[in-house]
C-alpha cells in the first residue's frame, strides 16, 4: 500500500508541473502585460519599465535560470507566493479567506451529504410511490432553477420580507448569524442533483440479489438499508464526496458575494478580474495539490470500504 | 418493477417522513433564531453606516489610486486645502494650511504656511506612542515619496514635469536598489522648508491647477516614522492628522473608522449656498467636527443586498439599483409614495464626467475622414441610451465640458453635437466619396465583459448600423483594453473621463497632442489650433479670458470630432432621514466629518419596520 501511495504521489509531479505551466501561459502570454494598468494614468515608459522590473516581467519567459517561468515554479514549490498587487502577502490573504470560506462550505457540504444520502435512501426505499415521483420532480426542478435565483429569492423573502435572518454581513453579528441563511441556500440548491445521484446509486443496489437475500433471511429494513445497501453504495459516494473536498477550499463565489462573506471564492474571482497573477497562481497551485492529495485518499478509501479492491 | 419484501412497511415510511421534516424544521429554526439574536451594537453611539461598492486598495494615499480608496483615506489624512462642504461652485479653503498661498508675480513660487499645533494620531510608530506635531517636511517627504520610482506610485502624474528638481530626484531614485534605500534628505530646488511651518514650492512653469491638487488626497503629508516602522505594510496602518483613525479593516467586508482624539478644533461651516439654510444644512453651524463617533463602511458589491440593507435601515444612504429604480423614483423624477412614507430623501449628484465613443485618429479609415466621424456623432442616439440603460436619469452631452464647470457653454445645445440621423446620412455619402467607395466594416471595442456593457455595445452597434455602417463588436477586460488603447490598436472605443478637480483643463488634457497614447489622449487627436489654445489657457489663472479659451478649445474639438460626446452621469442617492447634513459632493474627500446621525429616528424606523 505504501508503494502504491508513493507511486501515486509521484504521478502528482507532472500534474502539478502541467498546472503551473498552464497558469503561467494563460496569464503571462495570453493575458497581456499588467504593468501599464498598475502604472496609472499617463504613466511614462520609464515608470512602466520600473514596474516590469519590480514584478520581474522584464526577465526572459523560459530560457534562463532566472526566467519568469522558473521563478513562478520556484515560488510555488516554496509556497512563497510573494505579495499581491495591493502589497499584502498572498499567503496572508489565503489564510484570512480560508476561515470564512470553510465556515460556509463545510456545513453546506456536510449538510448536503447527510440530507441527500438520507433522502436518497428513503426515496429508494419508497421507489415507485407518489413520494418517489414527487421527489424526482422536485429534484429536477431544483436542478433547473439557476443558483442565483435561490440566492435572490432566499435573501429577499427569508431575510428581507420575513426577517428570519440578516440580509448581509455586519460586524456586530456572529459568524453563525450571518452564515446561517447562505448555508441553508447552499444546501437547498445542492440537494436536487445530489439526491438524484444518490437515489440512482441506491436503486442500483436495491435491485441486487443480496438485498433480496437479506430480506428473505428476515433482516429488518433498517439493517438491510444501513448495513448492506449503504455500505455497498459507498464507492460512488466516496468518489463524489472525497473529490468534492478540495473544492471547499475555493469557497462559493456567489454566496460569498451576495452575503458579504470574505472568503476565497470572492478572492479568486477578484484576482482574476484584476489580473492579480500572484493570487491566481497561489490559489490554482494549492487547489491542484489538494485535488491530487484527495484523489489518492479516494483510492485508499476504495480499498477500505471494498475488500475486492487491492493495491497491486 | 421488482419490489423487495418489506417495502409496504408503513412504520418505515412514517419514520422517513419524520426524519426529513425534522431536518428541515431544525434548519429553519436555526435561521429564524438569527435575526433576533443580541448584537454588539451600542444604540446611543453616533455611527454612520455607509456602503462601499468596491473593495479598497488600502490606506496609503500615495500608493492608492482608486476613488474609493481616496475617499476613505481622506477621512484619515488631510491636505493643505479642501473644498468648502456647502458652497457651489466648488471653492477651495485651507485645511492644514494657515491660509491661501502667497504666489509670486511670475506665478512660479508658492509659499504656504501650515497651521501650528496639528498632531498626527497616536501610533506605536512614534517614539512614545504619542502622535507628534505636523511639520512642513512631512509634505515634502510625501511628495518625494511619490516621485520615488521604486515606490511605484500611480500618482506621479500629479507632479511630473511640474516642480523644479523633482524630476531629477526621480531620476536619482532609479539608481537606488529598493524603495527604502532612497535618501529623502537630498535637497530639491523646488521644495524647500525654511522653517517647520513653511513650504516653498518653485515651479518649472505656471501651474494654476496646483491648488486643486493640493486638495487631492495623494498629496497629504505622511510621517516618515510610520513609513520606516511599517514598511510595505503601511498600506494598512494609516497614521494621519484627520478627524478619524482606522479601527478595523476587514478586507473584503468592512472598514471602521473612529474619532481621532488628537484631531484639532475644526468647526462646521456657517455659510453655504442659497437654500442651504432652508434645507437644514446650516443647523450645525459652528459645531465642532466630526459630528459622529464612528463610520462603518460595509463593502457590498451586489445591488440587491445593498438595496435590501438600505430598506431595512442597516445602511444610512444608498444608490438605487437599476431594476429597483421604478420602485423608488416616479416618472416625474420624484420619490415614490413608498419612499416618502419611509421618510427617505433623494439627493441628485451631477458628476463631473463625460462618456465618449472615441475614434483613433491614427486609424487610416477614420483619421482622414471627418464626415465619417461626424456621421457617427449624428447617428448616435444619446437620449435613447439614457432611456434604455440609465432610467432617463443621465444628461445628454452636447460637448465634453460637463454642466457644473464654469466653462460650460450655455449655448452648447445649439452649437454642440447632437442626434440627427438625416444629417448623418448626408455626411455618410460625403464620407464614402472621401474613402472612394463603400466604407469597410468598423470595429468598436468595449473595455468590459459584463452583461450591461455587452448590451450597451449592442445598442451602439445598432445605432450606427441604422445609418448604414457595418460594425463589428469586440469585448475585453479592462487591462487588455487599456493596453490596446495605449498601443493605439483600437479603431472605435467606448471610454469615460471623470474630472479630478473643478478646472476644465482636466478635460482639455485628453485632447492635447503631446498626451497621445500611452498618455490620456487615446484619440491620438492632434490639432495645431487646439494645442495653441490649450498651451495658452493651461498656464492662465482663472479669468473670463481663460473661460473663453476653454470654450474655443471645446468648439475646435467638437468640429474635428475625434470623439462622440455621449452622456454625463447623474447619480440618484437615497438617504434615510436620520442621516443629517448629507449634501451631494462630487469631490467627496473629507466630507464625512460634516455628516451626522439621529439615533432616535433610526430606532423609530426599526419600530416602523416591525409594525410592517
Amino acid at each position: 500500500m505504501i508503494i502504491y501511495i508513493i507511486r501515486r504521489l509521484l504521478y502528482t509531479i507532472p500534474i502539478v508541473f502541467g498546472v503551473l505551466l498552464l497558469t503561467f501561459v494563460l496569464f503571462t502570454l495570453v493575458g497581456g502585460d499588467i504593468s501599464i494598468e498598475i502604472a496609472g494614468k499617463g504613466a511614462s515608459a520609464a515608470t512602466i519599465n520600473e514596474i516590469r522590473q519590480e514584478y520581474g516581467l522584464n526577465k526572459p519567459l523560459f530560457l534562463s535560470w532566472d526566467s519568469q517561468f522558473v521563478n513562478h515554479f520556484k515560488s510555488a514549490l516554496t509556497f512563497d507566493f510573494g505579495r499581491a498587487r495591493d502589497r499584502e502577502p498572498v499567503i496572508d490573504k489565503i489564510k484570512r479567506g480560508a476561515g470564512p470560506s470553510l465556515a460556509l462550505m463545510v456545513p453546506i457540504f456536510v449538510g448536503t451529504i447527510i440530507i441527500s444520502v438520507s433522502l436518497a435512501l428513503i426515496i429508494a426505499f419508497l421507489r415507485g410511490t407518489v413520494w418517489d415521483s414527487l421527489t424526482v420532480i422536485i429534484c429536477v426542478a431544483g436542478m433547473s432553477i439557476p443558483y442565483l435565483s435561490f440566492i435572490l429569492f432566499g435573501q429577499y423573502f427569508l431575510a428581507y420580507k420575513w426577517g428570519l435572518s440578516p440580509v448581509f454581513f455586519s460586524p456586530d453579528l456572529s459568524m453563525a448569524q450571518y452564515t446561517a441563511l447562505p448555508i441553508l441556500i447552499g444546501i437547498v440548491t445542492g440537494l436536487g442533483g445530489e439526491v438524484r445521484f444518490y437515489r440512482t446509486v441506491m436503486l442500483d443496489e436495491m435491485r441486487s440479489d443480496y438485498v433480496r437475500t437479506a430480506f428473505a433471511k428476515g433482516l429488518s429494513t433498517r439493517r438491510v438499508l444501513f448495513k448492506h445497501v449503504l455500505k455497498n453504495a459507498m464507492i460512488p459516494i466516496i468518489t463524489r464526496v472525497v473529490l468534492a473536498i478540495p473544492f471547499l477550499f475555493l469557497g462559493s463565489l456567489l454566496l460569498e458575494r451576495f452575503f458579504g462573506i470574505p472568503g476565497l471564492g470572492y478572492l479568486m474571482i477578484e484576482a482574476i478580474g484584476s489580473r492579480d497573477y500572484f493570487v491566481i497562481n497561489a490559489m490554482t497551485y494549492i487547489s491542484a495539490i489538494l485535488f491530487v492529495i484527495f484523489n489518492v485518499i479516494t483510492d485508499i478509501c476504495y480499498a477500505w470500504v471494498d475488500p475486492r479492491v487491492s493495491f497491486d | 418493477m421488482y419490489l423487495p419484501p418489506g417495502i409496504k412497511n408503513l412504520s418505515q415510511k412514517e419514520f422517513a417522513l419524520k426524519l426529513s421534516s425534522v431536518v428541515f424544521t431544525a434548519a429553519l429554526l436555526v435561521i429564524a433564531g438569527c435575526e433576533g439574536a443580541p448584537s454588539g451594537e451600542d444604540a446611543n453611539e453616533a455611527v454612520i453606516y455607509a456602503v462601499m461598492p468596491s473593495k479598497i486598495q488600502g490606506f496609503d494615499p500615495g500608493y492608492t489610486s482608486g476613488i474609493y480608496s481616496a475617499q476613505v483615506a481622506s477621512e484619515i489624512f488631510e491636505c493643505l486645502y479642501q473644498y468648502h462642504y456647502l458652497k457651489r461652485p466648488y471653492k477651495l479653503i485651507p485645511q492644514l494650511a494657515e491660509g491661501m498661498p502667497e504666489v509670486s508675480r511670475d506665478n512660479l513660487t508658492y509659499t504656504i504656511r501650515i497651521k501650528k499645533g496639528i498632531y498626527f494620531a497616536d501610533d506605536k510608530c512614534f517614539a512614545d506612542g504619542k502622535g507628534r506635531e505636523l511639520k512642513a517636511s512631512d509634505f515634502v517627504f510625501a511628495w518625494k515619496r511619490i516621485a520615488n520610482i521604486k515606490y511605484l506610485s500611480p500618482n506621479w502624474w500629479i507632479f511630473e514635469h511640474k516642480i523644479l528638481g523633482l524630476d531629477e530626484f526621480r531620476e536619482y531614485t532609479k539608481s537606488c536598489k529598493g524603495q527604502f534605500d532612497v535618501d529623502y534628505s537630498l535637497g530639491i530646488e523646488g521644495l524647500e522648508t525654511p522653517d517647520d511651518y513653511t513650504i516653498v514650492i518653485r515651479l518649472k512653469k505656471p501651474w494654476p491647477q496646483i491648488m486643486y491638487l493640493l486638495a487631492f488626497p495623494p498629496t497629504a503629508p505622511i510621517a516618515k516614522e510610520a513609513v520606516d516602522y511599517y514598511g510595505k505594510d503601511i498600506i494598512r496602518h494609516p497614521v494621519g492628522t484627520g478627524p478619524f483613525k482606522l479601527n478595523v479593516w476587514n478586507r473584503g467586508s468592512y472598514i471602521e473608522l473612529v474619532k481621532n482624539p488628537n484631531f484639532r478644533e475644526e468647526y462646521y461651516p456657517s455659510e453655504g449656498e442659497e437654500g442651504d439654510r432652508e434645507n437644514g444644512f446650516l443647523a450645525d453651524a459652528g459645531k465642532r467636527l466630526p459630528l459622529v463617533d464612528k463610520i462603518s463602511w460595509l463593502i457590498i458589491e451586489e445591488e440587491q443586498p445593498m438595496w435590501l440593507q438600505f430598506l431595512r435601515g442597516k445602511l444610512d444612504a444608498s444608490a438605487i439599483p437599476k431594476d429597483s429604480f421604478g420602485n423608488a423614483i416616479s416618472p416625474s423624477r420624484e420619490l415614490t409614495s413608498d419612499m416618502k412614507e419611509r421618510n427617505i430623501r433623494l439627493v441628485k449628484i451631477h458628476d463631473p464626467d463625460t462618456y465618449f465613443i472615441g475614434f483613433n485618429m491614427e486609424d487610416p479609415v477614420l483619421g482622414n475622414n471627418k464626415p465619417l466621424r461626424q456621421a457617427i456623432s449624428c447617428g448616435y442616439n444619446r437620449a435613447g441610451e439614457t432611456e434604455l440603460f440609465w432610467n432617463n436619469a443621465w444628461d445628454v452631452a452636447y460637448g465634453f465640458i460637463p454642466p457644473m464647470f464654469e466653462a460650460y457653454n450655455p449655448k452648447i445645445k445649439e452649437i454642440g453635437q447632437r442626434y440627427d440621423p438625416e444629417k448623418a446620412n448626408q455626411l455618410l455619402k460625403q464620407a464614402e466619396k472621401i474613402y472612394g467607395g463603400k466604407l469597410p466594416k468598423l470595429r468598436l471595442t468595449i473595455g468590459a465583459t459584463d452583461t450591461q456593457s455587452r448590451q450597451l455595445g449592442q445598442y451602439n452597434k445598432r445605432c450606427l448600423e441604422e445609418i448604414g455602417l457595418e460594425i463589428e463588436l469586440e469585448f475585453m477586460d479592462w487591462p487588455i483594453f487599456m493596453e490596446k488603447l495605449n498601443t493605439k490598436s483600437c479603431q472605435i472605443f467606448s471610454v469615460g473621463w471623470m474630472a479630478d478637480y473643478p478646472d476644465t483643463e482636466t478635460f482639455l488634457q485628453v485632447f492635447y497632442s503631446k498626451n497621445a497614447s500611452p498618455g490620456p489622449n487615446h484619440y491620438n487627436y492632434s490639432s495645431k489650433k487646439f494645442d495653441e489654445i490649450y498651451e495658452k489657457a493651461v498656464v492662465m489663472p482663472n479669468s473670463p479670458e481663460r473661460t473663453e479659451l476653454y470654450r474655443q478649445a471645446e468648439q475646435t474639438v467638437l468640429e474635428d470630432c475625434p470623439a462622440v460626446c455621449a452622456l454625463h452621469r447623474v447619480r440618484y442617492i437615497l438617504c434615510h432621514d436620520w442621516l443629517g447634513n448629507y449634501k451631494g459632493h462630487v469631490f467627496p474627500y473629507g466630507v464625512w466629518k460634516y455628516r451626522k446621525v439621529d439615533v432616535t429616528k433610526r430606532a423609530a424606523y426599526k419600530e416602523l419596520l416591525k409594525k410592517g
